[in-house]
């Protein structure tokens, strides 16, 4: 290409080159805009073309054996019980996933069975997209297995559109060891949280440790501090238009998480570094504590620090509202099964015949041997639970007097206002933010549906 | 020899391009400015909505900040990379031991995948592990926040854009050189001038037209910049890095809101189009002058 442009500088055909320049400058520019439409060019989902025997399980991890692998494993114990049925079994990174369902949604391609926020799974309910799974789960007596409040944030009037893909168990890991080499106790209130931040910050130690680089959403332990200062009792007030998020609870909250920050509880760098990077540093023995969840803890034990972790839900605050002993344990985002599964019997079934079995005791035994909680009422056994930080998990949830909450806040609002969460609670934290501007951020995008 | 010069001959030819053309260009760029005009989440029906999404724009503080940091990154571009490059396609376009390595070497980032660039600046610029802070810090220097900060990013996007581009427009002034027609230097040369009045009065007037191509290509692509802020820092904390294209990814795919998504594409394009043209324009005005 150098050489062609050499020549036509050495021609010196000048008013051609304009000509040629233009269209060059507009076509490159154009591309820009092409971008967009580029990108959905190719879904990457197997769409419901196969045959009647085959289901395609599309999930949000790119290699969804290593990141995922209670799912993994599910799906191979499913073939194993089924050989007539094929699972087609893929996945991408979640935002790709996320766009690839989206554009899917459009062109009437979903794979038949997949993961999805359920911010996106409410507009495709709403939009004849999604199958009702009531007569799926009722037919596998599924549905008394479930916690009530694991299925309600996925129901649409009469619709079951959605099961919990996993139990959003989250919060705080801590490493034992450094807490000890600085004389510190595991704190329980967040007055001592601060004095903890302050004694491990003198020492060039980072407290908890945060990523925000493409995981803007890794702020789980926060989320669970938006319970503690009222969520639950004004949820439905936020949601039709009488609460405003920018209220004197939550703006409490900030101002606490204000004060954390400037006692230099998070790393220097969280802007920079993400989501995985920060449980690197955790691992490594460079942070305190980790703001994580369930997912985390087969990790955690692999690591050099595996021995010297436990889980804590997070601190409680003299100046909350409501209950404070409260745990995150609540549904995650959903499976939902295409609404075009139902036009093919034989395809109906194979999916069926999945889900009973997933949110079967085997099923939910695979997740537990992989260091998830179950879902359902399934009391967990096994070597697994044993396993020091799995079983820190588990103690957190079966410990007397606290209770979990029906849903993880973020879960609840549309995309835009728990887009806005996320980047109001980082922004505090990263000092660019004050409490009051996070809050105003916030606030206009939670609106009435 | 069959001469195959009718014009329905030509347009046969020409079709199979053409059709290309408009699946991979003209279509994207229809599609995004329909979109643009409605309320589309990407899944329900559209609603028209008229021009709610560009008066939307222009009450959106982060389209502001992302505009004003896609010029810091064109600033910084426009003021290095066009001199630099053509400074180096001079020199090394000279008898220079190794020059042919030394210019694969400049060339090597730019066959580099945006997003690995990015990876190698993280850990060159990041405050808390990266090189440059580490070196400061070695030498008793608080360093700044080159990346993450509420400052810097631009800055350093755009320092960063111009190392990953530099190798592709040296080529192009490279290759303008050698194109260069020897008897008009010799000549130059016999009336006495020295290096320098050759290099100001013969061939910058001579490659007056690569320097448009290049500053073209640079504009455009400043306006396309997308992953290195992407992996860099992902447009936080809270916006502040983000640029143009960011941003639309963010509007677009984050908060599934097509429609803004649409309007931001389509004026991104738009400020590509008229910067370009502007500056074609000035170029073409001056030379009459």
């Amino acid at each position: 290409m150098a050489t062609g442009l050499g020549r036509r500088v050495g021609a010196h055909n000048l008013r051609r080159l304009s000509s040629l320049r233009v269209v060059g400058a507009a076509a490159a520019a154009v591309l820009v805009a092409s971008t967009l439409v580029a990108c959905g060019s190719d879904t990457g989902t197997a769409g419901n073309g196969g045959g009647s025997g085959t289901i395609t399980l599309s999930m949000q991890n790119a290699n969804v054996e290593k990141s995922d692998p209670a799912t993994f494993q599910i799906v191979q114990a499913f073939k194993k019980k089924y050989p007539d049925i094929k699972v087609n079994l893929v996945g991408q990174p979640v935002e790709q996933h996320e766009q690839q369902m989206t554009i899917a949604a459009q062109s009437h391609t979903l794979p038949d069975v997949f993961w999805v926020y359920n911010s996106l799974a409410q507009t495709m309910v709403k939009n004849g997209n999604l199958l009702d799974l009531t007569s799926i789960l009722s037919g596998g007596q599924l549905t008394a297995k479930f916690p009530p409040s694991m299925l309600a944030g996925y129901r649409s009037g009469s619709t079951q559109y959605g099961v919990p893909y996993q139990a959003l168990v989250t919060g705080l890991y801590y490493n034992k060891k450094i807490l000890a080499k600085y004389n510190l106790a595991l704190p329980t209130t967040f007055d001592e949280l601060v004095q903890v931040a302050k004694a491990l910050h003198s020492h060039g130690v980072t407290t908890i440790s945060q990523g925000a680089n493409q995981s803007s959403f890794s702020v789980w332990a926060f989320l669970t501090m938006l319970d503690r200062f009222g969520w639950e009792q004004k949820q439905a007030g936020l949601l039709d238009g009488s609460v405003s998020y920018n209220n004197d609870d939550f703006k409490r909250l900030y101002g606490h998480i204000e004060e954390l920050a400037k006692a230099g509880a998070f790393p220097s760098n969280m802007t920079t570094q993400n989501y995985q990077q920060a449980v690197d540093a955790f691992t490594s023995g460079k942070a305190a504590m980790l703001d994580s969840g369930v997912w985390a803890a087969g990790t955690i034990q692999d690591s050099s620090v595996g021995t010297d972790v436990g889980f804590w839900p997070g601190p409680t605050f003299s100046d909350g509202v409501g209950e404070q002993k409260l745990v995150m344990n609540a549904p995650s985002a959903p499976l939902v099964v295409s609404a075009d599964v139902k036009k093919n019997k034989k395809k109906l079934d194979a999916v069926t015949k999945f889900l009973q079995f997933y949110y079967s005791d085997a099923g939910q035994q695979i997740l537990v041997d992989n260091a998830q909680t179950p879902v359902t009422t399934y009391k967990p056994t096994g070597a697994a639970a044993q396993k020091p930080v799995f079983a820190s998990v588990l103690a957190a949830l079966s410990a007397p007097g606290w209770t979990s909450p029906q849903a993880q806040p973020d879960l609840v609002v549309s995309a835009e206002a728990s887009n806005a969460m996320y980047e109001s609670i980082y922004g505090v934290m990263q000092g660019v933010l004050s409490p009051a501007k996070a809050l105003k951020m916030v606030a206009p995008t939670i609106k009435p549906a | 020899m069959v001469w195959l010069s009718r014009r329905w001959q030509l347009l046969l030819m020409l079709a199979p391009a053409l059709l290309v053309f408009s699946v991979y260009l003209v279509y994207p760029v229809v599609y995004s400015v329909f979109y643009s005009f409605s309320d589309y989440n990407g899944v329900s029906k559209p609603k028209y909505v008229g021009a709610t999404n560009y008066r939307a724009m222009t009450h959106d503080d982060v389209f502001w900040s992302s505009l004003r940091n896609t010029m810091v990154v064109l600033g910084v571009a426009l003021v290095l990379l066009i001199p630099l490059a053509f400074l180096l396609a001079v020199l090394l376009s000279g008898p220079i031991k190794g020059a042919g390595a030394l210019r694969a070497l400049i060339f090597a980032p730019a066959i580099v995948a945006p997003i690995l660039v990015g990876l190698i600046w993280v850990f060159i610029l990041d405050p808390h592990i990266g090189l440059v802070n580490g070196f400061l810090s070695s030498l008793g220097f608080a360093g700044p926040q080159w990346i993450g900060g509420t400052s810097l990013t631009p800055l350093s996007v755009g320092l960063v854009y111009v190392w990953q581009t530099l190798g592709f427009v040296l080529t192009i002034f490279y290759a303008g050189l050698k194109m260069l027609p020897r008897d008009v230097m010799e000549a130059s040369a016999l009336d006495g001038a020295s290096r320098w009045q050759q290099l100001r009065y013969v061939t910058v007037p001579m490659l007056q037209e690569t320097f448009g191509i290049c500053t073209v290509l640079v504009i455009t692509g400043a306006f396309k910049v997308f992953e290195l802020v992407y992996v860099l820092t992902g447009g936080g904390p809270v916006h502040l890095s983000d640029v143009l294209v960011s941003y639309m990814y963010y509007v677009t795919f984050r908060l599934q809101n097509y429609g803004y998504g649409m309007a931001l594409a389509v004026v991104i394009c738009l400020l590509g189009v008229v910067v370009s043209l502007a500056y074609l324009s000035f170029l073409r005005r001056r030379r009459r002058a």
